[in-house]
This record gives structure tokens, sequence and C-alpha cells, in this order.
């Protein structure tokens, strides 16, 4: 939790306009013109750059990525950002060009890993050379998205997007209970293994050049990525591009415009299908195995934050999205990178938020003497309150031992303290100026306290979760057209 | 428009110098050999005094109950090995999230951030048995030996692709599953069966094994599937004919288990005899009632060591953790033998020692001498033990 | 016919529709107000659930409480309803209220930001094992049958209970100023606030009757069902959702039938149709299908232009 960057008191705060109408749009668009210096240069030469340059320096970027690290950081940071990239790219067409609400997408996904699984594996012992077994998925996936579609002409918003979690739904119990079903004319096959899913999927097998080890398919993936991107820029503009985003922003304007609807969403709907069945072909060679529970409605959510932390319908936003959702709880995987991550994370949002800067001095030398004089109070009234130690024994560790209260087994005083802490983060902002400055030094301790004593210690468990969680409310507080979405007034 | 086409140009270009480069990598030669050398399994690894272990365990989502069990006993072996040894070991835990929304994904990078942290040893876990499927790639290629205290799917081992990587201290369904059967046929002497699953890997698994030897020795089985988040059993109870005498749920969650226990008294069949699997075997399921029964791991409640984690843990035993406590164990020792001569060692030298694990039933808590067949799973093991419930604990009986 | 099995059936339906339609009820008002799909709904329900129990173990506990058992029932309902009412206010004044005119797809990410921040921290502060009501100590294993025909005081318990909440909310919208204030709110809120209604009070209010309901709700499945944990309100909570969506979301009598049908259509599913609790939710989803394929708003939602 990062106490000041989510704190929701200044969007209300007089002078700024209210979010959602036409002045906030203004203002948004402004603010880039209002930079000055290095940083206002790069905004404005970035938003001048043509689309296709910036993909071009994206891409090019992320090819560096393996040179510089180790094959387990590939795998754990690039890996899952491009495959997550990948599927949030399909899903924009969909929701962001389109405007459909499809909540089935993830089907999608599983579809195309169970169906390279079957042409690639024991399971059958087929052994399908990728050429042929990437468009017979492709095609198949795409055939798929087309049926799905067709309920799409009828229903519209919210509705549909229930109709599409049906489906999710229902493949997901289908591919978990195929092995039981009697089919027509087949009888009784295991088609998806049931539970235990397809094991053993084989590598892409490019006329006998395998697509394998984490280099590969990082590869493999990026050239996908730049390869739909080139096409969709390439669409964006065309009849077809306008159209969908006729479509997205008045559907009812867009069809007395005469343009062609129900043929639109359905395009829409199969091309992103598409990308998603691709998708799940790579993955499935990445697992190794198309397995029931990886095709869920909870990745489907994953993918949404990312498209909407990234900006609704904007390509550069899906990636540092892609970075964020899947970087973010891998970073916290361990407490040596947590720690900096977290005083950071803490430092700059103060630094951002006091100023003059003649405040945030007066509010951290405050917090440091209040933490001395409660660590010297409770040391002489209630000793076992200072006798537990911090996590390491680095310089920083050990200063902390005589700044903060680490009480010894008190596992209740600290949950009580997180509680505490939460619902003082939501208060702290409702209160006036002067109660905020002078209850933030407090409120930081305790942020410290939990962090140390109870967050820090359960870094591999709920914690990366609950920041995640954190993050992501923050994040749309602060900017809720997304990281980099254009601020646009929707017709209600 | 020009100005377009030109850049898509430069982008084709770009996609083509890609596609040259994925190639150099994905040339068959090159991927056989290993990737780097820290995560290979020849790789030296100096020994120094305090050994990793990688842990692989649901700490957070929905089988976090478990997850936490099994992370308690995995802790408490360490806190009794770093008291009695000179060197000390250390466990890098990585979250699988088992059974979470997104599926294994969690897993497989958890496996590939042990593959790549080139002071881990050996693995503790996985938990689940898809999980070991998904990560099999990942920690074969990094030469890293698992040891897994809780998969049962038979076919993990006897399939031929982990043999001489993956390890277990818990026995397969197609032991557990026929000591069970055959205690209801020949011992219960119950006519009629009806089976319920929760449609998750583990318990689909058993209740076919189960189903199979029923069937075959002319039991009348029914056979039912429950979602594993479901709390609700009343309608499912309504279901099961009257004139059934035992049901049997191999399910993972224990307090599930009581729930349906309960369920199915307060729809007044209290008296219907129920069995679990070592999923619930736990006193919680146990204080359903006598009519309890499960089977188990034979393992000793009053070992000292059992008795020991009790006292810590307030009285609970957390009976499904124990076999990752068995599992530490074998790594840990696995890993000493390995380091014993020059303080360096290699995966592959541990993955060795673990093959030739001999630790003596006395040493054992799960009850039996902790050795290992070819396969990988534990040659001692050739019988559960069967467990009846005297109202509040489980208590073992001739079977 | 066997109505041994269909009574059996129709109880646990009833049971079970009650309690979604207390969390479907939350679902509606809300959408009604905000048209915002409150994903984080469903752990409000299990916050409840834990706040229940909690109550009880402050009063003594299951096995001897320090009051009599329906002492510490209404004590517990009213702490959990309380509790999570407040929860339910600060989620919307935190999380929402600065996102109110924001694209509609950005509240739903806040949204699930909540969600994943409160699993995590009952994850956190209240452990990963199940928690046990015991409600056979508490309220005592008794169970009435009738000839054949069993059921139990929790169930009757839940059912009766629930009935009333709903009676009083649909008498406290119908009839008060305040509900008045919520319903032209819903109808329309920029007139609404034209008419001098305090919107910002009156979306309060919602946010937290319909948490209080939901934490209703966590306790009755406590008692019902024996077990709560952290991941329960994920699969609650899309029933629940499922359950408004049929009924007519933004409908309140559309909120309370729509979570007997899903109740009711779970139970008949399990007990009558092929494999029927493998495919429940399937069965369920196909109902919901139908229904919005023959009546696109829902039982009782009103058909509007929508052009979103």
């Amino acid at each position: 939790m990062s106490p000041d960057d989510g704190i929701p008191g200044s969007a209300e705060a007089a002078g700024a306009p209210r979010i959602g109408v036409d002045e906030w749009v203004a203002s948004v668009e402004g603010k880039s013109e209002r930079y000055t210096g290095v940083r206002g240069v790069a905004l404005r030469e970035w938003d001048r750059l043509p689309a296709p340059a910036r993909v071009f320096l994206c891409v090019g970027l992320a090819a560096l990525f393996p040179l510089v690290t180790s094959d387990g950081n590939v795998f754990r940071y690039g890996l899952f950002t491009l495959v997550y990239g990948l599927l949030a790219i399909g899903l924009n067409v969909v929701v962001g060009f389109a405007g459909l609400l499809d909540l089935g997408y993830i089907a999608f996904f599983g579809f195309g890993a169970y169906t390279y699984g079957i042409l690639a594996s024991p399971q059958y012992n087929n052994h399908w050379q990728a050429a042929a077994a990437i468009p017979v998925v492709i095609v198949a996936t795409g055939m798929l998205g087309f049926l799905v579609g067709l309920p799409s002409r009828r229903l519209v918003g919210d509705y549909l997007a229930i109709a599409t979690l049906f489906f999710g739904q229902a493949f997901y119990v289908f591919v978990n209970n195929a092995n039981r079903i009697k089919f027509p004319f087949f009888g009784h096959t295991n088609l998806t293994g049931g539970s235990n899913g397809i094991a053993g999927i084989e590598p892409f097998n490019f006329f006998g050049y395998k697509v394998q080890g984490t280099r590969g398919l990082y590869y493999l993936l990026l050239i996908s990525i730049a390869i739909v991107l080139i096409f969709l820029f390439a669409v964006h503009d065309s009849r077809t591009g306008r159209a969908w985003r006729a479509l997205r922003e008045d559907p009812l304007a867009a069809e007395a415009m005469s343009i062609p609807v129900n043929r639109l969403k359905l395009l829409a709907f199969v091309f992103g299908a598409a990308v998603a069945g691709f998708t799940g072909a790579i993955y499935a060679t990445i697992a190794t195995a198309a397995l029931p529970g990886d095709y869920n409605v909870g990745l489907l959510i994953t993918i949404y934050a990312i498209m909407i932390l990234g900006g609704f319908g904007s390509m550069m936003g899906i990636f540092v999205g892609a970075i964020i959702v899947s970087s973010v709880p891998e970073l916290l995987r361990s407490s040596a990178n947590a720690r900096p991550l977290f005083y950071g994370v803490i430092l700059i949002a103060l630094i951002v938020k006091l100023r003059p800067w003649r405040r945030f001095v007066l509010e951290i030398g405050a917090l440091v003497a209040f933490g001395f004089a409660v660590h010297a109070i409770a040391a002489g009234v209630y000793p076992r309150l200072v006798h537990g130690h911090s996590i390491g024994n680095d310089f920083f560790a050990r200063g902390l031992d005589h700044w903060l209260l680490f009480p010894e087994r008190t596992k209740n005083m600290v949950d009580v303290a997180y509680i505490i802490l939460v619902a003082a983060i939501v208060i702290l902002p409702q209160l006036g100026r002067i109660w905020r400055a002078v209850l933030l030094p407090p409120l930081l301790y305790l942020l410290i306290f939990v962090w140390e004593n109870l967050l820090l210690v359960q870094i591999n468990g709920a914690t990366r979760l609950i920041l995640l969680g954190a993050l992501l409310v923050a994040l749309m507080i602060a900017r809720p057209q997304g990281l980099f979405g254009k601020a646009y007034v929707e017709i209600v | 428009m020009k100005g377009r086409r030109g850049l898509i140009g430069v982008l084709l270009a770009l996609s083509a110098a890609l596609a040259v480069v994925a190639a150099a990598y994905a040339t068959p030669d090159r991927a056989a050999a290993p990737a780097t050398p820290a995560a290979s399994g020849s790789a030296l690894v100096k020994c120094g005094k305090t050994r990793t272990i990688g842990f692989m365990v649901p700490a957070t989502g929905p089988a976090a109950s478990i997850g936490i069990q099994q992370a308690h006993w995995a802790n408490y072996y360490v806190a009794q090995y770093n008291k009695t040894h000179k060197t000390k070991i250390k466990l890098q835990l990585e979250d699988t999230q088992l059974g979470a929304p997104t599926g294994t994904a969690e897993a497989l990078k958890g496996a590939q951030a042990l593959a790549s942290s080139p002071n881990v040893l050996a693995v503790a876990g996985p938990a689940g048995s898809n999980e070991i499927v998904g990560v099999t790639k990942t920690l074969k290629d990094a030469g890293l030996a698992w040891i897994s205290g809780s998969s049962t799917r038979t076919t993990l081992t006897t399939d031929g692709t982990r043999t001489g990587y993956m390890f277990r201290t818990v026995p397969p369904d197609a032991i557990q599953g026929p000591t069970a059967a055959n205690y209801m046929i020949k011992t219960l002497k119950v006519k009629n069966v009806y089976i319920i699953d929760d449609q998750e890997v583990y318990s689909t698994g058993l209740a076919d094994t189960v189903q199979q030897v029923l069937r075959g020795a002319g039991v009348t089985v029914g056979r039912d599937g429950v979602d594993q988040q479901q709390s609700d059993f009343s309608s499912v109870i309504a279901k099961i004919p009257r004139s059934v005498e035992l049901i049997y749920i191999p399910w993972q969650l224990p307090p599930k288990g009581q729930a349906f226990g309960n369920q199915m008294k307060s729809a007044g069949r209290g008296s219907v005899k129920l069995m679990g699997a070592d999923g619930l075997f736990d006193s919680s399921f146990a204080s359903v009632g006598s009519h309890v029964y499960d089977t188990n791991f034979p393992l000793n409640p009053k070992s000292k060591i059992v008795a020991g984690f009790r006292k810590q843990h307030g009285g609970d035993g957390e009976y499904f953790g124990a076999p990752t406590y068995a599992a530490v164990q074998v790594a840990a020792e696995a890993i000493d033998k390995a380091c014993k001569s020059s303080g360096i060692t290699t995966r592959a030298k541990v993955r060795a020692a673990i093959r030739a694990t001999k630790i003596p039933a006395s040493r054992s808590l799960i009850g039996v001498a902790l050795r290992f067949n070819k396969n990988g799973d534990l040659a001692t093991a050739k019988k559960f033990g069967i467990y009846k419930s005297n109202g509040s604990d489980f208590q073992p009986v001739a079977g | 016919m066997n109505w041994s099995l269909f009574f059996d059936l129709t109880v646990s339906g009833l049971t079970l529709g009650s309690l979604y339609a207390l969390i479907a009820l939350g679902y509606s008002m809300v959408y009604g107000i905000l048209k915002l799909l409150n994903f984080a709904h469903g752990d409000v329900y299990m916050i409840g659930a834990f706040i229940g129990w909690f109550a009880l173990h402050a009063l003594g506990g299951p096995v001897n409480p320090d009051f009599a058992g329906a002492a510490v029932l209404v004590v517990m309902f009213l702490t959990a309803m309380i509790g999570c009412g407040i929860l339910g206010v600060a989620i919307e004044r935190f999380a929402y209220r600065p996102l109110r005119n924001a694209p509609r797809i950005a509240p739903l990410i806040s949204a699930l930001g909540v969600s994943i921040f409160l699993q995590n921290s009952a994850l956190l502060v209240f452990g990963a094992q199940f928690r046990d009501y015991q409600t056979f100590s508490l309220i005592g294993v008794k169970t009435y049958s009738i000839g054949n025909l069993f059921f139990s005081v929790p169930q009757l318990l839940t059912i009766v209970s629930a009935t009333c909440l709903m009676i009083a909310l649909t008498v406290f919208v119908a009839r008060s100023r305040l509900g008045k204030a919520m319903r032209s709110t819903a109808y329309d809120r920029e007139a609404a606030s034209m008419m001098g209604i305090d919107v910002d009070r009156v979306i309060s209010v919602t946010f937290f009757i319909g948490s209080a309901l939901a934490g209703a709700a966590g306790v009755m499945f406590g008692l019902v069902f024996g077990q709560i944990y952290h991941f329960m309100g994920f699969l609650a909570g899309l029933k629940g959702f499922t359950a408004a969506v049929i009924g007519g979301i933004g409908s309140i009598p559309g909120a309370m039938i729509g979570g007997l049908v899903v109740g009711l259509a779970e139970s008949y599913a399990t007990g009558y149709l092929p494999q029927g609790s493998t495919f429940q939710n399937l069965y369920v989803f196909a109902l919901l299908i139908l229904v919005i394929l023959i009546r696109p708003s829902g039982l009782l939602g009103t058909a509007v232009v929508q052009k979103a």
C-alpha cells in the first residue's frame, strides 16, 4: 500500500474538473503541452511519432531484453508478459475497437491450446508440423469465434457479456469432463484428457527446426506480436478500423450511418478469437501441456486488467499494462527486491505529493523522531514489544531494529495493526489539511510497522497479491483513462 | 500514406531479422544443450554452510489451507535439522497457487525461479499432479530433482517421462484405491456404495480406481461429482439412494468432508458410513462421528516427531502435510551426502543421492523406511493404513 | 414422482436461493444507481462471514456461549451487517467515487483491485484454514421431520430471516423518503441531483444496505454450511451476479426472484438432470442465457435502449 498516490480526496479538490466531462478531457490533453524541459519534449515527440515507429521502438527494445539477462528472467518476466500482451492485443480488437464486452475470451485461448495439443502430442499420437498445425488452430478458433459471435448481433452491452461468460464457463466444464461424455459418431474418446489435461505437447516444429527453449519461444512471441501489430495498424485507419471505432463510440449512430454493424461485430469476434487461439497454441508449447485450470475466469480478469490499465484501445499501453501486471508480482517474490521497491515507491509518492520540499523534510523529520520516541517508550514500558528482529542482516535492517517496534510472538497485535492501517488510509483523505499533516507521520510509522512485521514476512504469499490489488485501485484513481489511453467522454 | 508504407517495410525487415535470431536459437543441437551453465544439472555448486532446497507449495489461492499445512511441516523439519546440524538448510519458497484462477502459470514461473537460482539443489513439492505435469520440462532441463509429498496420480511416475527426476513420499492412487475398496468389500461387507469426486485430478483418479475394483467385486456403485469450491451438498445428498450403505468421498479439503458429513446428519442420514482418502485425513473430518473411515499412509500419530509438531501447532496434527516433512528430509539428507566428500556438488549428484535414499523406518515419520523404486515411488509402501474415527480423531484399525 | 426427493431439493434450493437473493440485491441496487458491476461484492460477503465468526467467538464460542443461542445469533447478524455496511461505504468512497464519471470500465478494474485486496487481506489476517461455525453446538443438531421429509433449523432460519430482510428492504424502498430518493436517483441521477437530492448520500446508503445484506448472507452461509474461508466470495459473487441478471439487473424484486430461481435451478439440476452436480454451473448459466434471449432485460427488468 502506498499511502499517498492512491488517496482520492484530491480528485474532488476544487478547481480540478470532474472526471468524464469535456473539461477533464481538455485538461488531460493539455497536460502534455504544459510540461517543459526533457519530459515535455519527450512526451510531445512520442506523441508525434507515427504509430508504426512506436511499435518499432518497443519491439526493438524487447528484442534486446534476452541479451542482457538470464534465461530464468526471460522466462519469468519476458515470456509471460508477451503471452499476456498478445492476448490483450487480441482482446483489444474486440473490446477496445469494436466495444463488445467479451467475457468468454479465455475459452478461445484454451481452445487453441487444446487443438494444438490434439494435433501435436501423444494424446492421439498426432505429430503435426507447425506449418500445418498453426493454420488449422487459427482457422478452427476463428470459426468458433464466429459461432460465439452470432448472438452478439442480438445482444447488447452487459447482456452480451453474460452470454460470453457462459460460453467461457461451458468451455471450462467441457474440457474438464470431456473424457466422460459420449460423443455422437466417435463414442467414448478421451478428447481432452478430462481433469488430467493433455500432457507432453511438442514444441513447434517448422520443417525440423524446433522452436523451444526460453529464448526461442520469446522471439517467436515477439515476431508474432510484431506481425499482429503491423496488421492492426494497417487496419486501424482503414474503412474497417474507422467503422469499428464508430461502433464503439455509438452503435446507434453507426447503424444510422449505414455501417454494417453486425458484420463488423462478427469480424472483430473472429479476429480476437484467432489471435487468442494462436496464443493458446504457443502457451501450450511453453507449458508442454494443456490443463483445464489454466483457462478459467481468473486469467480473463488478468487480461482485462492489462488492457484497461494500459489504456483502453491503445496498443502501446497494453505493453506497459502487461509489464506491470505480470512483472510486479514476480518482482515481489523475494524480500530482497520487495524492500527497496516498497520504500522507493513511498519516498517518490511523498516527494511528489508533499510540496514545497520544506513540508517533505518536516514530515520525514517528524516520522524519524516519532519512531525513536515510540521505540524508547516501548522499551521502557513493555520490552517484549522490541524483542523481535527485522528480516535480513544488512545495515538497513539492523538500523530498523533500533527504530521500529518488533514485537515478539504477538501475531494478533500485528493483524489488528493491519486492519487499523487500512482503515486509517481510507479515513485520512476525508480529514482536513492540518489533521492530515499531523497524522501523516504516525500513519507512515504504522505502515512501516505493518510492512516489516507482517507483509514482508508473508511476501511470497498474500502480500504480493494485496499489493497488486492496491496498485490496480491506485492506478485507476490516478489515471481513469489508463496509462496511455486517450481521455474521452463516454456517451451513455 | 507513403511514409507509413515505408515504415511498414522497415518493420517487416525487423521481423525478418528477428526470425533469423529465433531460428538460430531454435536449432535442435542448441536446444539439446543446456541454455546456461548455471541452470544445468552438471554445473558445480559450492555447498557452503547453508544449503538451499526449493519448496513449491500453494501458499495462497483456494488450496492455501493444505499448502499452509505442508509449509508448517517443512518448516518444522528445517527447524529441527538446523538445531542439530552444523550445516544449515534454507527453503526457497515459491507459491504455486494450486487451483488458482490463473491455473498452472504461477507454478511454471516458480519452477523457473528455482531452476535459475544456482544455489537450489533439489525441490520439495509441487503439491498438485497437474502442476507437476506443467513444471516437468522446466525442472528437468535445469537438472533438478523434485520430491512431492502429495501428488498421487499413478502415471506421473510410471509413464517414464520423469524417471530419475521425480520422487514422491506419498504412495500413488494405484495403492490407495485398492486398499480402500478391499476394506469396503471384505471387512465392511457393503453391497451398495456411492462415490462422489470433487472433479479435481486427485479425486477423479482415486474415484475411478475404487469404482473399478468395487464393480469387479459385484458391488453396486453410484457415481456423482461436486465442485471443489462448493459448500452446499444438500441437493447432492437428496439424490443419494436410500439403499446406499457407504459413501466414498476422496476429496482434498478436510473441512469440505466435514461439511458433507454434517449436512448428511442434518438431512437425517447420519448413519450412512463415510470414507475419505488421505486428503481428508484430519481431525476435522474425523469429528463428524464414529461412522467415518479414512485411508492414509501408515503414519504413527504417537511418534515423537508428530507429538512435537502437534505441540507447536496448538494440538493440530495437519497430517496432510506430513509427507512433505519426509520430502524435505529426503532432499536434505541427499544434499548432505552429495556434499560430503568435497564440499562441491552438482544437481545431478544430488539426484543420484535421492535415488539412493535409505532412511530407516525408525527415523521416518510416515511409518515405513524411505527407499525409492526405479520409478521414484516409495518401494516400501505396499499398503495404506485404514483408520476409523472415534468421534474426534482417527485411530488405526486392522485392514 | 419421488416426493421426498422433491421436497429435499426444494428446501435446499430455497436455502441457497435466499442466500443468492441477498447477494444479488447488493449487485442490483448498485448497478441500478451507478451502472457499476461491483466485483468486490462477493468478498464483502466473505468478510461478513468472518465478522460473524469473530462475534461468535467474542461471545464465548459456539460450545459455551455467554448468552442464549438466540441472543448470540442476533449479535452475530447485527455486527456482520453493520461491519459490512461500513466496509461497503468505505469501498465506495475510496475506490469508486473518484471514478464516478470515468469510462465505465475503469471502476470495473478498481473493483477488481478491491476484490483481490480483500481476498488476500483475509488470507493474511485470518489465515488459510477453514473456520468452523459449529452450528451444531450453537443451535443444536435438531432436524425436524414430517414423515420422510427433513429440514434443519439453520435452513429454516435462513429462509425465514432472508424473507424478513427482503420484506423490510421492499418497505424501506417503497415508503421511506430515502427509499424514494434511491428510486429517483436510479431513474435519472442528474435530474435527481437537480431536484435537490443529495446523490452522494443516496449512493452511500445504497452501498451500506447492499453490503449489509451481503454480510447477513455471509453469516447465514456459515450457519448452514459450517465452514467459511477466504476464497468463498468468488463463486458466491458469480452466482449472485447471475441471479441479479436473471431477475433483471437494477430491479429489487427481480433480484429476489432471480436468487430463488438460481437456487432452485441449481438444486433441481443436481437432483434430476444427468450428471447434474458435475454440470450444475453449466445448467444454471444455460438457464441464464435462455432468460436473456427470451426477455433480454431479465424477468422483471424494464426494457431500456442501451447504447454502450
